[in-house]
């Protein structure tokens, strides 16, 4: 009984770290442009085959890094050209752009590699079973949460430290005032495009190595990635990493007893915080609210 | 100066323009049976256009002149949708019944929803509705029992209406349906119009040109939101009842957020700031997603493509850039 | 008693005291104007007025009732009309249309599905009557977008007038005006006061305007009071030439 807990806890840190990921991106993206970027989650698919791609030239340690950084390349040119147009307009075509581009990447996606499951391979060297007991304590698995941990620390030193880092967080805040320094916002606006899509797809490479690659991979992340924005507050980015990791593992604990009510523990929670705290548990009052 | 079709919505002309161009509408379609099998479409494909550009003008009334995004109306057309199919199953042999009450179970759900989140503003707002959507689609695709799930609901069929000794076969008679979905259509465009047209349509488009301006006029903008909200639920639900009553079968793919993108798209194509533009658009749509989607199988990137060139080329839609109207 | 009475507000954002303990009493017709450098915080107490945001301490009264927690919106129902230093006007809509959606708003009539013919002509004789009080008769049918800068203020001057507001603050009214649009305003706003009768609270800039027009003045610094008193006073109080109208156009 013990070992289900832990294993199901396990697997909700687990999923709850990809929701971290993918919801880290989506709220770069949206604090500092105010875009929901609808195809977040298939950039992920485009990352993970990117990396089924590169891997047998350059092996996966290289497509770990190279991919994602392709892909942020791609998010960070879209930006440049179809999405910067739509900044000054009302909100509604920057959300019915990235629709468009979400069913496009999609397409393209199964038309190019078929919509069939896909395996990553994974060097055998992290593909290990570490201990018998705890049989879900796998190499890999370890490695995810490894390397997301790794990335989301990378995130928040960037933000916190570097000057670029405090651009966009002062930029999330009060953009005009940022402009008003001299500062090139337009280049800040696609720097901050390209590096939510960039951590989209380094979920995407680790996604796949984990369940395969197929178009449609994202599509189960990107509501829940909402919802931890929503859960944590908008604006908030430590919220956002909050919010995500207590949906995950209250999913994850829900398996436990109630295996078909995971997904629904997940909305229960948005409800309750929008009845008891609507600006959600970190954010602050009057951002975007 | 010239006037904008935005102050035309102020006077006592009706808001769809001249007569003229109303009763083209009209005759356009009165007419559906007569001349569309003659290009080689079919009746049922009108039907469902009715009943898509009910949803698009219903989401309409909140986007176009309110001034408020929702991302999530899928929600209230599956609401009316199953309400309708499970009132047919369950509860009555009567179409109208069925109707009123998959449209009672839109609203109500709208109401209570509009009510939770009327206090935020713009994108976050947006972000919330979509997310109720994407609820209300978990609840049709796992409660097997009550909503047939992955399935959807089926075993309900329309009934004839009886009125007195006369019996509307719209059951057999797929002309006969058409246009009862059409009056439908009538009545409810009939009540949108006569909204708009009256102080309070003036107020949501006060709300919609300076919400702060608004505000200070004593208006109480969150309110009249959430009203608009729910009378736009009320459209899009009556919409989704009529659309299960077409093939007999409420789909729970119609609450995914695929949906009510395409709602949104609709209401663009035809031209936003227009009255019956969410119509034009929602006829384009379906018409376009049939054709393609018989002749590609890449059907999914053209219509990511519509969406993309629509918001970067025709921002104002069809009947925008017709009448000239502002963004 | 006072019209509308400030006690002690201040409102802090975070460690920035915007607005340090400032006072006020307007009795009924007065003409009072709030002047002051720039980041002296009189939008900031114009905003605290008209609620904003609620006061970090202090007290707002109207007519005597408490109204520190009231929202914008109640505030404005309960006569407290404002103007913006942007103008916020609906700017494609008509002057007629817009002072209408103030005259059908000030009537209680914004929810209505319908209304009848006798109250549709009663709200076309109250949006005339806005229209003459405020010299914009010829420009009634062109969109406010297009007018001139005065045109525009007055304009946002009807549609508060439609409110039949207690008490009116002006905020920078001739903000960004020549020499004309300005005396257009100041001449329209002394009409109000002279012989409508109207209360005024204005924060201006151009001194002209102020000593012209303004029954007393009061002077804010760095969100302090930092006078207050007849035209007379304060243009002599030297303590107020050295922070202010030195520097002034």
């Amino acid at each position: 009984m013990l070992t289900l807990v832990l294993f199901n806890v396990f697997n909700g840190v687990i999923v709850g770290l990809f929701y971290v990921l993918m919801a880290l991106g989506l709220a770069m993206i949206l604090n500092l442009s105010g875009v929901i970027n609808f195809a977040h989650g298939n950039f992920l698919a485009l990352g993970g085959y990117f990396a089924f791609l590169l891997v047998p030239y350059i092996g996966f340690w290289a497509a770990l890094v190279a991919s994602p950084l392709i892909v942020g390349v791609i998010g960070l040119i879209l930006e440049r050209t179809i999405i910067r147009p739509l900044y000054p307009r009302d909100p509604v075509y920057s959300l019915l752009l990235t629709f468009g581009l979400a069913f496009i990447i999609q397409d393209l996606c199964r038309t190019a590699w078929g919509p069939n499951a896909l395996p990553l391979t994974v060097p055998a060297s992290i593909n290990q079973p570490i201990s018998t007991e705890f049989f879900f304590l796998t190499g890999y698995r370890l490695f995810i949460i490894g390397i997301v941990i790794l990335a989301v620390v990378a995130l928040f030193l960037f933000l916190r430290h570097s000057r670029m880092g405090m651009r966009i967080r002062a930029g999330t805040l009060d953009l005009e005032t940022v402009a008003a320094l001299g500062i090139n916002v337009r280049l800040l606006r696609s720097f901050n495009f390209g590096l939510g899509i960039f951590l989209a797809g380094l979920a995407g490479v680790l996604a796949g190595g984990q369940i395969g690659l197929n178009p449609n991979m994202g599509d189960d992340l990107l509501m829940p990635a909402f919802i931890a924005i929503i859960v944590g507050g908008v604006g908030s980015m430590v919220g956002t990493l909050l919010g995500g990791l207590i949906i995950g593992v209250a999913a994850g604990v829900t398996t436990v007893f109630y295996p078909s009510g995971s997904e629904v523990v997940i909305y229960l929670i948005m409800i309750l915080v929008l009845l008891l705290r609507p600006r959600g548990l970190l954010g602050e009052e009057g951002m975007m609210t | 100066m010239s006037t904008t079709t935005v102050s035309e919505a102020f006077h006592r002309r009706p808001t769809y323009g001249n007569w003229l161009s109303v009763a083209l509408v009209w005759a356009v379609l009165l007419a559906v049976p007569v001349w569309l099998p003659a290009i080689g479409g079919y009746t049922s494909l009108a039907t469902r256009i009715l009943a898509f550009g009910l949803a698009a003008m219903g989401l309409n009334f909140l986007l176009g002149f309110t001034g408020v995004m929702s991302f999530g109306h899928a929600a209230y057309f599956g609401l009316g949708a199953y309400g309708c199919g499970l009132t047919l199953k369950y509860l009555a042999n009567s179409t109208p019944l069925a109707v009123l009450i998959g449209a009672l179970v839109g609203t109500l759900g709208g109401a209570l929803f509009g009510a939770l989140i009327v206090r935020r503003k713009g994108v976050y707002f947006a972000m919330l509705t979509i997310a109720f959507g994407q609820i209300c689609y978990y609840i049709a695709y796992t409660w097997n029992d009550f909503t047939g799930g992955y399935d959807g609901l089926r075993g309900f069929v329309r009934q004839p209406i009886s009125i007195g000794p006369l019996v509307i076969d719209i059951q057999n008679n797929m002309i006969l349906f058409y246009y009862f979905v059409l009056a439908t259509f009538a009545v409810c465009v009939g009540l949108m119009a006569l909204l708009l047209r009256a102080p309070f349509g003036r107020t949501l488009i006060a709300i919609r040109e300076n919400q702060r301006r608004a505000r200070f006029l004593g208006i109480p903008v969150e309110f009249h939101v959430w009203l608009s909200f729910t009378i736009s639920a009320f459209f899009t639900s009556v919409a989704g009842a009529l659309y299960a009553l077409v093939n007999n079968f409420a789909d729970p793919t119609t609450l995914n957020y695929v949906i009510s993108g395409d709602i949104v798209i609709m209401a663009v194509l035809g031209g936003m700031r227009s009255f019956w533009g969410p119509l034009i658009g929602a006829a384009m749509f379906v018409a376009l997603q049939d054709y393609i989607s018989s002749e590609t199988v890449n059907w999914m990137s053209f219509i990511g493509l519509i969406f993309v060139v629509v918001v970067l080329f025709f921002p104002r839609g069809v009947l925008g850039y017709l009448r000239r109207l502002p963004l | 008693m006072s019209l509308l009475e400030v006690r002690g507000v201040t409102k802090a954002f975070g460690s920035l005291v915007a607005v340090d303990s400032v006072s006020l009493a307007v009795d009924g017709g007065e003409l009072r104007a709030i002047i002051g450098p720039n980041g002296a915080g009189k939008t900031t107490f114009f905003n605290l007025i008209t609620g904003f945001f609620p006061p970090t301490s202090g007290q707002i009264l109207l007519d005597g009732r408490d109204i520190t927690r009231a929202n914008a919106t109640r505030r404005v129902q309960m006569g407290l009309a404002r103007t913006f230093q942007v103008t916020e006007i609906f700017p494609e809509l008509t002057v007629r249309e817009n002072v209408q959606v103030a005259v059908e708003a000030a009537t209680g009539f914004r929810l209505r599905p319908w209304i009848s013919r006798a109250e549709a002509a009663r709200v076309r004789d109250r949006i005339d009557e806005l229209i003459v009080a405020t010299g914009l008769t010829a420009q009634a049918q062109r969109l406010v977008g297009e007018l001139s800068h005065g045109d525009q203020r007055a304009a946002e001057i009807a549609m508060t007038l439609a409110l039949r507001p207690r008490i009116l603050l002006l905020d920078e009214p001739t903000a960004g005006m020549g020499e004309q649009e300005t005396y257009q305003i100041a001449g329209l706003i002394r009409r109000l006061h002279k012989q409508s009768h109207y209360t005024v609270v204005l924060i201006e800039h151009d001194m002209r305007v102020v000593f012209n027009l303004a029954d007393r003045i009061m002077v804010l610094d760095q969100g302090r009071p930092l006078a207050e008193g007849t035209p007379a006073e304060i243009a002599a109080d030297p303590a107020v030439q050295a922070a202010y109208l030195g520097k002034a156009e």
